[in-house]
């Protein structure tokens, strides 16, 4: 049987997907939720080195500006250009069609001070 | 949500109607509902729109003689021959001729008397209740009245419930009834359509718009939408473009102004005013578009060609119906349409090009 790899979940309210050395990182629907209209994907470049903690991106939904912060090391392998033309795609699909982009990470322990969806839940609960 | 904030009378019906709320000027206020601002945004601009702004201050003031004089030290409009039932856009000056309130000032029958009604900025209340206590009497602040607009081409169909408003043509007011309550109502608004706004008591507040609900044109909309409606038809919006330390001739609002009151003394600040009015001013207002999709937004600086400073963004949104980033601004050069000019957005160099406001074409109902 395929294990699915697992959904990871940060307090910035962003969601992380590991396959093999490559995660996926996107905004939790919570976060498409109280940003409301997305028009603007400031979207970063291919190859560029990105730091956990580091702000890597930025969405403009029509109330305001959002940084988009890095969870891990690594080193940005693709981009969702769709959001180019069509920013709104968060809205409509944040954790699977709306996913932002995609790095390659050194040191997948970084993953491991994130929460799983269960926690990722309770967290919403408490904030 | 702070719990000194304010709620408004439709509080609940808001909250079951799914808005979000925002504190706003001291007040928990519907942003947007559940389908959001852009979508309410181009309703407005097809159909109509409904808006709760009970937030804004209502005052009803005797046209006295007295009061005429008074009103007349700080609007600069000749309140004296103002016609009835006519509405006029306003400002209340301070010894400099700065800006302390934009308003909506209306010459009414009210209990068979002849009443001034204004409305004003939620904002401003503290400083304009000043002015009226000091400068007024025989007025009446109407804090138990919700003001509800609606806005679009389909508002007189919507409201065609109430008696006698098919023969306003735009900034016209009457007073009329709805369920035995006087109401007031003015064919104005804030975002480029034609509409309405209702001065209604909160005794009847209900069930007028549930009435107006019951019309499948009428969406409830948010502030959300009511600041890129008004950012769209070039609109100033207190705070943003407009403040103590700005005037109407700076803002371009020259229109707004009755040219003979720059030559009277009783006026506040009538000395600036002329000397603007006959030899122009340093500041400029301008509407700006962004070539790129990046968001313009408020307090970014204007940049010319040679990176020099030469003014500020007040206001920067991005426009639903345009599908671009818009604002307005500030710069302190003459510079014309279609003249380029920058700004600096996460540090990359934005090209904005200058265009005529407003954005869209008011469409209102004229006489």
């Amino acid at each position: 049987m395929i294990k699915m790899s697992e959904k990871k979940y940060s307090k910035d309210h962003e969601w992380i997907e590991l396959n093999d050395d490559i995660v996926t990182i996107g905004i939790t629907n919570h976060a498409q939720e109280s940003l409301g209209d997305i028009v603007f994907v400031d979207l970063p470049e291919v190859g560029k080195t990105i730091e956990s903690g580091g702000e890597v991106s930025v969405i403009e939904s029509v109330k305001a500006a959002s940084d988009i912060y890095s969870p891990v090391d690594g080193e940005i392998t693709e981009i969702n250009i769709n959001l180019n033309d069509n920013a709104s795609l968060i809205n409509e699909d944040a954790e699977i069609q709306g996913w932002i982009f995609k790095a390659k990470i050194i040191d997948k322990t970084q993953l491991d001070s994130l929460m799983s969806l269960s926690e990722y839940e309770d967290f919403l609960k408490q904030e | 949500l702070s719990s000194l904030s304010r709620e408004l009378f439709l509080n609940n019906f808001h909250y079951n109607k799914k808005a979000k709320f925002i504190s706003f000027a001291g007040y928990s206020m519907p942003i947007n509902y559940n389908e959001g601002i852009i979508k309410e945004n181009l309703h407005v601009r097809s159909s109509s729109g409904v808006f709760d702004v009970s937030h804004m201050g209502q005052i009803l003031i005797l046209a006295s003689d007295k009061n005429i004089h008074n009103l007349e030290k700080f609007l600069p409009l000749d309140i004296k021959n103002f016609k009835n039932n006519k509405s006029y856009y306003s400002f209340i000056l301070n010894l400099n001729g700065g800006v302390i309130d934009d308003i909506i000032i209306s010459k009414i029958t009210y209990n068979n008397n002849y009443y001034f009604f204004i409305v004003y900025n939620c904002s401003r209340k503290e400083e304009d209740e000043k002015i009226f206590k000091t400068h007024l009497s025989d007025y009446i602040i109407l804090s138990e009245n919700c003001l509800i607009a609606i806005q679009g081409h389909k508002s007189e169909q919507i409201l065609n419930f109430l008696p006698k408003i098919n023969h306003l043509s735009f900034m016209n007011s009457l007073t009329t009834t709805y369920q035995n309550k006087l109401i007031i109502v003015s064919r104005s608004g804030y975002t480029g359509e034609d509409g309405f706004e209702i001065s209604i008591p909160n005794s009847v507040s209900h069930n007028f718009i549930n009435d107006i609900m019951q019309n499948p044109n009428a969406k409830l909309c948010g502030l959300g939408s009511r600041d890129s409606l008004r950012l769209e038809a070039g609109l100033c919006l207190y705070g943003n473009e407009l403040n103590e330390f700005t005037t109407p001739i700076e803002a371009n609002l020259n229109w707004a102004i009755d040219k003979k009151r720059l030559n009277d003394k009783n006026l506040n600040g009538h000395k600036i005013l002329l000397n603007q009015f006959i030899n122009g001013s340093d500041k400029n207002k301008i509407g700006i578009k962004c070539v790129s999709k990046s968001i313009l937004r408020n307090n970014m600086k204007l940049l010319d060609e040679k990176n020099i400073e030469i003014g500020i963004i007040t206001s920067g949104a991005f426009s639903p119906t345009l599908k671009s980033s818009i604002g307005i601004g500030y710069i302190i050069k003459k510079m014309s349409i279609g003249q380029k000019i920058y700004t600096l957005i996460r540090n990359k160099v934005e090209e904005l090009e200058i265009v005529k406001l407003p954005f869209i074409l008011h469409n209102y109902k004229k006489g």
